[in-house]
């Protein structure tokens, strides 16, 4: 499903120091119904890669085909499309608007999408993550874990290629994370791609499998295993 | 995104944010209701001014007024004295003067049997009628003879009449003003609240002579009309009625008059000033209170781009182009606005009819005010919306999301 082949992504350094370089000749395959972990520590590219898999940021060189069509020189309009329809994301802070309702949360990709009707797709998303009984509620009043499944729902009611899970279980407590990743394995049981971005080993294990970062490269497994496969 | 979910998100983050939306609501609201309440007000005040100065001044007449008249401001010492033979010296000498009344007036308690009131009492010659434009509803007015007898007849105001005599006929009547019996030979024309908001219904006019003589002792008259034949040359016929009257009073050329002279060219100049400053500059004033409004909105606005980064940040990663982005900052600053100019509308129309209410106004409603203080906070909610709505529609997803 997702092929990147020799990715790079540099930033211009500030004021005359050189350029950063997040990601050097990155190459990664996906495949439908696979979850996997992208590890490393802060400053590896992982975020990097994260926002290029998710179209939110351009590579400066390499090929990114999604189902075998090139799509890191889509337009802005293009990328927003490809985002709303293919790719959910989770977010480390969860990023719910307050003051609004849950249901209202999870039907903010419904917005942008060009559906003539979003009618239950909303609840249905919020019963998938068991919280049928929260819609009316605001994020003020949900504990850290269901605000997490508040923006899983809401990563799902597009019905997406793709789930990108960026740290999700970084602002939560041992046994709310647990919960969160408990749902994702579920959902890839159910046949749902999920991409999680962690540095957290015990967060990686809940994936098939493990792709580590070094300094904007991919250390493990060796990249030769991976073309291999 | 389609228009009606740009609407409901729009109302949402009005909800959201209530304090920042109550802040930028301020500006048009203030500044809208300024128009709104005074193209209300200012449309009636200038009919009802323009009826009450037909009828006191007229078209082309002067107005005499003696110095330590009630009209001056109270009396001064030594204030030289208006008399009628000044003012008939003046019609015999100036050919131009067509017709004169001279007045005197009076606030005494006026009887009828047990009931009493108090009513204004004013002298005037027979020219009354035709000076003044107002003559009697029912009964007559009284003739050139009963003002040289000094007769004890009066016309009187629908006010007085219902207070002393309720539904029954007053004429032939006889009252008592301060203890002199008077026949009721009229009843005066109705006229209503002056601008004063002085009941002019609740008058007595008597001949002038029996004013002066039997009701009280005065030998000094107030003021006196004078009809001016030409309008034309009204100017010229003032210089003549000043010139006549200061020989009468002995007035050297190093004098200042002791009288004073209204004229009804300049009265309807005066009206115009206090119209113009009535009908442009408070609307004026009105735009600019919501330019300033519309400053504050844009610079909150903006503030409220930086403050919602994330929520930008979320929304592109969900698919949200950027002109999504910038429709709904435009959008919202827009709502905010005019809804504050709705607020603003309904405001100045409930204070439009409070002060009709003080000044005895019969304010309408104004669609015109309505339609223009809506319209200009439109335009201003799209101009204060358009810098937020740039830079939030500019900022990088992957960086706002940050």
């Amino acid at each position: 499903m997702i092929d990147l082949s020799n990715i790079s992504k540099q930033y211009a350094g500030v004021a005359g120091s050189p350029a950063v370089h997040a990601l050097t000749d990155l190459s990664l395959r996906i495949e439908r119904g696979e979850f996997v972990a992208i590890t490393g520590t802060s400053g590896s590219g992982k975020s990097t890669l994260l926002n290029i898999l998710g179209l939110l940021d351009a590579p400066t060189s390499g090929r990114y085909l999604f189902d075998g069509q090139d799509v890191s020189g889509l337009s802005v309009a293009e990328s927003a499309r490809f985002r709303n329809r293919r790719v959910g994301f989770v977010f480390q802070s969860f990023h719910l608007l307050a003051r609004t309702s849950a249901l209202e949360n999870v039907e903010l990709p419904l917005l942008y999408s060009d559906r003539a009707s979003i009618d239950g797709l909303g609840q249905r998303a919020l019963e998938a993550v068991g919280l049928a009984d929260r819609m009316s509620h605001t994020p003020s009043q949900l504990s850290g874990g269901q605000q997490q499944r508040v923006a899983i729902a809401r990563a799902l009611v597009n019905e997406p290629d793709f789930l990108l899970a960026d740290e999700p279980t970084g602002n939560l407590d041992a046994q709310s994370a647990e919960e969160i990743m408990t749902i994702f394995r579920s959902l890839n049981d159910a046949g749902r791609t999920v991409i999680l971005v962690t540095h957290d080993p015990n967060m990686a294990r809940f994936a098939q499998r493990i792709v580590r970062l070094d300094r904007g490269r991919v250390v493990s497994p060796a990249p030769a295993l991976q073309e291999a496969r | 995104m389609t228009a009606s979910r740009l609407v409901s998100q729009g109302v949402r983050a009005m909800r959201r944010y209530k304090l920042r939306t109550a802040f930028m609501m301020l500006g048009s609201l203030v500044g809208v209701a300024a128009i709104s309440f005074v193209m209300s007000v200012g449309q009636s005040a200038k009919v009802k001014m323009l009826r009450t100065v037909r009828q006191m001044i007229g078209d082309q007449s002067l107005v005499v007024v003696g110095r330590g008249s009630r009209m001056m401001g109270g009396a001064h010492a030594g204030a030289a004295r208006l008399t009628i033979d000044d003012i008939a010296a003046v019609a015999s000498a100036v050919p131009e003067v067509e017709a004169w009344d001279p007045s005197a007036e009076l606030r005494t308690s006026v009887r009828f049997g047990d009931a009493s009131t108090t009513a204004r009492v004013i002298g005037a010659s027979e020219r009354f009628e035709r000076v003044w434009g107002r003559g009697v509803s029912a009964g007559e007015t009284f003739d050139a003879s009963a003002v040289a007898s000094s007769a004890r007849v009066a016309l009187i105001g629908e006010t007085v009449a219902r207070e002393l005599f309720g539904s029954q006929d007053p004429l032939g009547s006889e009252l008592l003003i301060g203890g002199v019996p008077v026949r009721v030979i009229g009843l005066l024309e109705r006229y209503g609240i002056d601008l004063h908001g002085m009941d002019r219904d609740n008058e007595i006019v008597v001949p002038i002579s029996t004013l002066m003589r039997r009701l009280a002792n005065m030998d000094a008259i107030t003021t006196a009309k004078l009809i001016v034949r030409d309008a034309s040359t009204q100017d010229a016929t003032e210089r003549d009625v000043r010139r006549v009257l200061r020989e009468r009073h002995g007035l050297s050329v190093d004098q200042q008059n002791d009288f004073s002279i209204i004229s009804s060219i300049e009265v309807q100049q005066m009206m115009g000033t206090v119209q113009r400053a009535l009908l442009v500059y408070l609307p004026l004033a009105g735009g600019i209170v919501l330019l300033v409004g519309g400053v504050v909105a844009a610079t909150l606005m903006l503030g409220a781009v930086n403050e919602r980064t994330g929520e930008i940040g979320l929304r592109r990663a969900v698919g949200a182009q950027p002109r999504d982005i910038r429709d709904q900052f435009l959008f919202e600053t827009t709502l905010i606005i005019v809804t504050g100019a709705s607020i603003g509308v309904v405001l100045g129309y409930f204070g439009a009819q409070w002060a009709g209410n003080r000044m005895r106004l019969d304010v309408g409603f104004s669609w015109v005010a309505v339609a223009v203080g809506l319209l200009a906070a439109a335009l201003t909610g799209l101009a204060a919306g358009v810098a937020p709505a740039r830079r939030a529609a500019r900022l990088q997803p992957a960086e706002a999301l940050r």
